[in-house]
């Protein structure tokens, strides 16, 4: 785990003790994936509307502080707002509103949602002729809902080699439809797909870089809670948990060690 | 009406070029020209209307003037999520354009029937929702709305009314306003059948080809009479009675499903929206 990895994550355990909110093993799980976007992608955290800017766009909103931790690490806000996350005033809400947060450029929450758009947006830079770049991020569970299919396959029709899909397979589906081999099903469906490490940052860093074929599709093979055994072992306990004061340390001292 | 659809929105993306069109396999046929004359801003991009709405939310947040165009029931009521959120929540525009209004596809039973849509879409915060009557009123109201930034409904029929009027988006037009104690209120091409059935009556007759937003100020110039709102479809009660205090009856869909076949017109004199159910209606509310 690289070090701002490490801190994006504390940062993340310290809102959700503050705030009270949280998936923190579903954040956990997303962190380098987006983290590799924001390294790859032109924007400027000074300037989020810069006209310019590729677009990220977070399909599985319930990963929202994972979102805006990186956000935050970028410096489209400070990083103590985090602790403001879901109260009532706060503009960081448990999903992503695209007229409160900087650098969102949708909201999102229900699943299934995002990709689609993101496939208009890659469409509409096409046209433009425009060499912006769109990516989104969705998750297994999402990939349960058919508008993600139905996404892909226009997707790989329209041969949208600008618009990367980038799928957090950190196997939560495993209680009720998994996607037993998901690099297969996307190639299946026409995407230049490639397997990835998803705690890697580099490998998922070079997987977006290269050049594609068609519309790729990363699959990032994660774990839910990753860098802190007591979540990634106890993933259903923690799955929206916010952490005790003793439990809070014990996690810090897992992601010092990780 | 179908064709005027197509002939405004070729002529719009001639002096447009942020006009898009996206069909969900139909009408593939109709547009050729189009596709032929702007082959980069046509997609017949299959039946798939979850995506095909969300893929017009995405091109609008992009600067584009999309038009997205299926079959009533499956643009509207199975992707009504996606217009909820993806155009309504996120306010990204894009115009919605349904064809098979209420019984138009009569012989393909009650999977192709549709008239929640009016309804359910004019309770979405930011929609513009319109029911043009005729080729002309499709027309005036695409050139007046097409890129207002708004997700806009417009519903296409197969039986347009042949009534000349003024046409301007949001406004009703009162086609007969006689100082009588009833006022009939209709929207859409089931004007012909109103017409024919209160010619000889002793009524106000209001039509109106916008639902959202609703001409309130005209409506309430009615408050005074007794109003029957005669439709065939849902929606356009409930937004007339936005104005406070009006005594209103429907006259329109029943609560059953329509499990016949036929054509519209067996359908609309089944359940009494032939211009022989609407007069005994009428009559009724006169006498009431």
């Amino acid at each position: 785990m690289t070090p701002a990895c490490r801190e994006i994550r504390k940062n993340i355990l310290n809102a959700s003790r503050t705030s009270g909110h949280g998936h923190i093993p579903t954040s956990f799980s997303i962190i380098e994936m987006i983290a590799a976007v924001y390294d790859t992608m032109k924007h400027d955290p000074k300037n989020p509307q810069w006209d310019e800017r590729d677009i990220f766009i977070l399909s599985k909103g319930h990963g929202a502080l994972g979102f805006y931790a990186v956000l935050a690490q970028h410096g489209y806000f400070p990083v103590a707002e985090l602790n403001t996350f879901g109260a009532f005033q706060s503009r960081l809400g448990c999903h992503p509103d695209r007229f409160k947060v900087p650098g969102a450029e949708l909201s999102t929450g229900s699943l299934g949602h995002g990709i689609a758009v993101a496939v208009g947006m890659a469409l509409a830079f096409r046209l433009q002729n425009s060499s912006r770049r769109v990516y989104t991020l969705i998750g297994d569970g999402e990939s349960n809902e058919g508008s993600v299919w139905e996404a892909v396959m226009v997707a790989s029709h329209l041969k949208l080699t600008n618009l990367s899909i980038m799928l957090d397979h950190n196997k939560s589906q495993v209680r009720s439809l998994p996607i037993p081999n998901p690099a297969e099903r996307f190639a299946s469906f026409g995407c230049d797909t490639i397997e990835v490490p998803g705690h890697d940052l580099e490998a998922l860093k070079a997987a977006l870089a290269k050049p594609a074929a068609n519309v790729r599709a990363v699959i990032a093979d994660t774990t839910k809670g990753y860098g802190c055994p007591t979540l990634s072992n106890n993933v259903f306990e923690w799955h929206r948990k916010s952490p005790k004061p003793e439990e809070l340390e014990k996690l810090m001292g897992e992601l010092n060690a990780a | 009406m179908r064709k005027q659809f197509k002939d405004t929105t070729l002529e719009l993306a001639g002096k447009d070029d942020k006009v898009v069109v996206i069909l969900g396999d139909i009408s593939h046929f109709l547009f050729n020209d189009f596709q032929q004359k702007y082959p980069t801003r046509f997609y017949n991009m299959g039946i798939c209307e979850n995506a095909l709405i969300s893929i017009t939310a995405g091109l609008s947040a992009q600067g584009f003037h999309p038009f997205v165009h299926t079959i009533t029931p499956f643009l509207t009521e199975r992707s009504l999520e996606q217009i909820k959120l993806d155009m309504g929540y996120n306010r990204f525009g894009g115009n919605i354009v349904t064809t098979g209004a209420s019984f138009d596809y009569a012989w393909d039973g009650a999977t192709h029937h549709c008239y929640t849509d009016l309804a359910i879409l004019r309770l979405i915060p930011g929609m513009e929702v319109t029911q043009p009557g005729n080729k002309q009123e499709l027309d005036t109201l695409i050139r007046s709305q097409y890129k207002n930034g708004k997700p806009t409904y417009f519903r296409l029929y197969d039986h347009g009314h042949t009534v000349a009027m003024p046409i301007e988006f949001g406004k009703g037009v009162a086609l007969k306003d006689t100082g009588a104690a009833v006022t009939v209120m209709t929207a859409g091409p089931i004007l012909t059948n109103v017409l024919e059935a209160c010619a000889d009556l002793p009524v106000n007759l209001v039509y109106f080809h916008t639902l959202k937003p609703i001409d309130k100020e005209l409506i309430a110039r009615y408050r005074h009479t007794k109003i029957i709102v005669v439709h065939d479809a849902f929606g356009l009660h409930e937004a007339i009675n936005e104005v406070p205090d009006l005594r209103t009856v429907y006259h329109g869909l029943p609560d059953q499903f329509c499990v016949w076949y036929g054509t519209v017109h067996d359908i609309r004199k089944n359940i009494g929206l032939d211009p022989a159910g609407i007069r005994a209606a009428i009559q009724k509310r006169i006498n009431d």
